[in-house]
């Protein structure tokens, strides 16, 4: 016999709970069982790009932009961001298995994607209508000119200026910097005989000294390739980029130019142990973060004049890219052109790291660099006001094919460059080996 | 289990040809999808135009290794690969005798000294070359700022060990020693342990040394089980390309390029996976014959 009164349930009680629950089982179960079909109603857009070297820039990009335009659209944004060595890792990883994220960002043109990206042509024209045109620079490393196609969008690059140590270059003679290839290495090494303290442009297989050591090949008139995409490494101006580079690094680097990473030009700079290095603005930005004492001695340059021009690489290129089996291409599509009408709050977030290549989204670029609070002095980067007279593409002076980019992946030029300085070959010897190499590579992707 | 007329009865189960089958196909199931397949692509795919992000391949016959020959990076690598594998090799047999013959007698503190020589080989190997990265850094090497600090180089003057060609590549290897060291001398000390101790005894009482006692009875009696310590080794020095890309990255200027990191760098990071699956396809030579040696050495000391 049971008793109503207590705390146990009756029959009916069972019954009417057990209905109820059947009801609720019925309603939610599905959802529970298979959310992916209960999410359908919303939906989803999957971007992968790197941890920036300016952190703010991240957290407006994931905490603001794309969660404003996620609930805009109502769709699910999410944002992973990884290690930039780790890019092509992960891109070669989701080309091959056709699964992963909707737009996926390189930081240099990734041409040899083009079967498995779509024509990004729609979102310049849209982006084009709004904003005007793009700079050549964005043109140059991410269309082809063979398949007239656009294998990815490009919204922003990084400028890949001087950073020098303003006290030792003072007292060498060179209060603004080196302005050529030559006072850079006369000043370097009268500061390494002073002080010990060596020159920091880079001879490793990464992504820092490739961007460098291009410089210096195009400003002595050495070239990859022709504007055709002809293999135009074994020239003149290779030959000599290659015996100044000898005497640069004998006279004013140590070894430990071989053993850069992405990060390690930033850490000797920062820490006092070199005099110069090719870098991003991540150096003085990372200086002022993290209050660092070399904060007011670091300055910026522009890009080195050699013997045949003042030119200079991009220090990475961001290059957006919508995979052909992405599961919302019309949403990722939108996200960049929508990204663009924004692009002036990212400028501003990510502290100038990223220049436009829509000019017109900052049209006072020259007057908000020239003044910065964070920096000091604070018109450090108002030297970079004309960078667009002296940044280039990777393949300058032709475009960025599939054959430059495993070239510069494989890291063909630092290899050549190094071994020269190392005295391990002649320059003659490793420009002929570096054209084999070329050569090779071109004809694997013709 | 029933006797009768002599003869041995067993229960059905255990002669079943289908259980025998179904405790067999996992072993069958890891070999297949683990190392078949990815070994039947890489075949493939190494007599093809394939590329990362490339639609479709076509046949190239021997294209692709034609290509590879001609490359300096690729005639380096493998250099490189039998020179790290052959000098980590002796490194590691010498250190893990001696290391065997020291923790052979007991002692106080044996069985601590025991793990802790055991922790390389137990942690993750990735693990362990980031904490050889960082203390052979450039910039913040431990060693090199003692050997600043007792005045023995001066600042910024190195060494810098992973800058430098030959410092970098035996760089690689200590570290592929201080890997396999643990491994070596745990099979050393098995081996050593099973030696009946009547012989050393008697060659003693015969007026046997030290030295000979090594070299003319303990070693030849283990030479099955060194073989198998040292192909074993082989392979995990010549297979290897954690220690590389982590340690170096194959520089300085493909100095320490070995031909997993080369195919890796050709095949996935440069997007040209048909070269990146030729390349790799040079060590299945070596391998067969290791493994091959193995089989032999296994089967003549009758370990399995």
């Amino acid at each position: 016999m049971s008793d109503k009164k207590g705390k146990g349930v009756s029959r009916r009680d069972f019954i009417k709970i057990a209905g109820a629950s059947g009801i609720a089982a019925g309603a939610l179960g599905p959802a529970f069982l298979f959310p992916e079909r209960a999410a359908a109603q919303q939906k989803t857009l999957k971007i992968l790009q790197w941890a920036h070297f300016v952190p703010a820039y991240d957290k407006w990009f994931n905490e603001t932009f794309a969660k404003q335009w996620g609930e805009k659209h109502n769709t699910t944004v999410t944002v992973d961001n990884i290690n930039l060595t780790e890019l092509n890792t992960r891109a070669a990883s989701e080309a091959q298995a056709k699964k992963g994220h909707d737009i996926f960002m390189f930081l240099s043109p990734p041409a040899a994607y083009e079967k498995q990206v779509i024509d990004m042509s729609h979102v310049y024209q849209e982006v084009e209508k709004k904003h005007g045109k793009k700079i050549d620079l964005a043109h140059k490393s991410t269309f082809n000119p063979k398949t007239k196609k656009y294998f990815a969008f490009s919204d922003s690059y990084a400028p890949d200026p001087g950073n020098w140590h303003k006290d030792w270059w003072t007292e060498a003679g060179f209060p603004n910097g080196p302005d050529t290839w030559e006072d850079l290495r006369v000043g370097a090494k009268k500061i390494k005989d002073k002080t010990g303290i060596p020159c920091g442009l880079g001879f490793s297989q990464e992504l820092d000294t490739s961007m460098a050591l291009r410089a210096l090949l195009w400003s002595f008139g050495g070239a990859e390739q022709d504007e055709a995409g002809n293999v135009t490494i074994n020239s003149k101006g290779t030959i000599e980029a290659l015996k100044f580079a000898k005497a640069l690094y004998q006279e004013t680097e140590t070894p430990i130019v071989f053993t850069w990473t992405p990060p390690s030009n930033n850490q000797a700079m920062l820490g006092g142990q070199v005099s110069y290095v090719a870098n991003a603005i991540s150096i003085t930005r990372q200086a002022e973060r993290e209050k660092n004492p070399l904060n007011s001695k670091i300055m910026i340059s522009r890009a080195l004049k050699g013997p045949v021009r003042r030119i200079a690489a991009e220090h990475v290129m961001n290059c957006y890219v919508i995979w052909d089996f992405a599961e919302n291409k019309d949403g990722a599509q939108q996200f960049l052109i929508d990204y663009i009408d924004a692009f002036h709050d990212g400028f501003v977030a990510g502290q100038f790291y990223n220049f436009p290549c829509f000019p017109k989204t900052v049209p006072n670029l020259k007057q908000e660099i020239a003044k910065d609070d964070r920096a000091d002095p604070a018109n450090k980067y108002a030297v970079l006001g004309d960078v667009l007279d002296w940044a280039t593409n990777v393949g300058y002076p032709g475009y960025a094919t599939a054959a430059i980019d495993e070239a510069f992946k494989t890291w063909v030029i630092p290899t050549m460059f190094a071994k020269v300085a190392r005295g391990d070959s002649s320059p003659e010897d490793a420009a002929a080996a570096a054209e084999k190499e070329y050569k090779r590579i071109f004809d694997r992707w013709k | 289990m029933a006797v009768g007329g002599g003869k041995i009865k067993s229960i059905g189960a255990a002669q079943s040809p289908l259980l025998g089958f179904a405790m067999f196909s996992p072993a069958l199931l890891y070999i297949g999808l683990l190392i078949g397949a990815p070994f039947v692509l890489a075949v493939f795919y190494a007599f093809s135009d394939a590329r990362i992000g490339g639609g479709e391949m076509h046949y190239v016959g021997l294209e692709n290794f034609r290509s590879i020959l001609q490359s300096p990076s690729f005639r380096k690598a493998l250099e490189n690969s039998i020179i790290f594998t052959i000098c980590a090799q002796i490194i590691v047999m010498v250190c893990a005798n001696i290391l065997s013959i020291a923790l052979e007698k007991p002692f106080r503190g044996r069985g601590l000294v025991r793990f802790l020589i055991l922790l390389p080989w137990v942690a993750p190997v990735s693990l362990g070359t980031i904490g050889w990265k960082w203390i052979l850094d450039s910039i913040y090497s431990v060693i090199t700022w003692v050997l600043v600090w007792l005045h023995i180089v001066k600042p910024y003057s190195g060494p810098y060990w992973l800058g430098e060609a030959k410092l970098a590549m035996a760089s690689v290897i200590l570290v592929h020693c201080w890997r396999l060291i643990p491994f070596s001398t745990v099979i050393l000390l098995a081996g050593r342990t099973a030696i009946p101790k009547e012989i050393p005894e008697a060659a003693a009482i015969d007026g046997a040394g030290f030295w000979r006692t090594t070299f003319q009875i303990n070693l030849p009696i283990m030479t099955p089980i060194l073989s198998v310590a040292v192909l074993f080794g082989t392979i995990f020095t010549f297979t290897d390309m954690t220690v590389v890309y982590i340690l170096t990255a194959g520089g300085p200027y493909d100095s320490t390029q070995t031909l997993p990191s080369l195919a890796f760098a050709t095949g996935i990071q440069g997007s040209d996976l048909a070269a990146g699956a030729a390349i790799s396809l040079f060590l299945v030579p070596v391998l067969i014959a290791i493994a091959y040696l193995m089989l032999r050495v296994a089967h003549r000391s009758e370990v399995i």
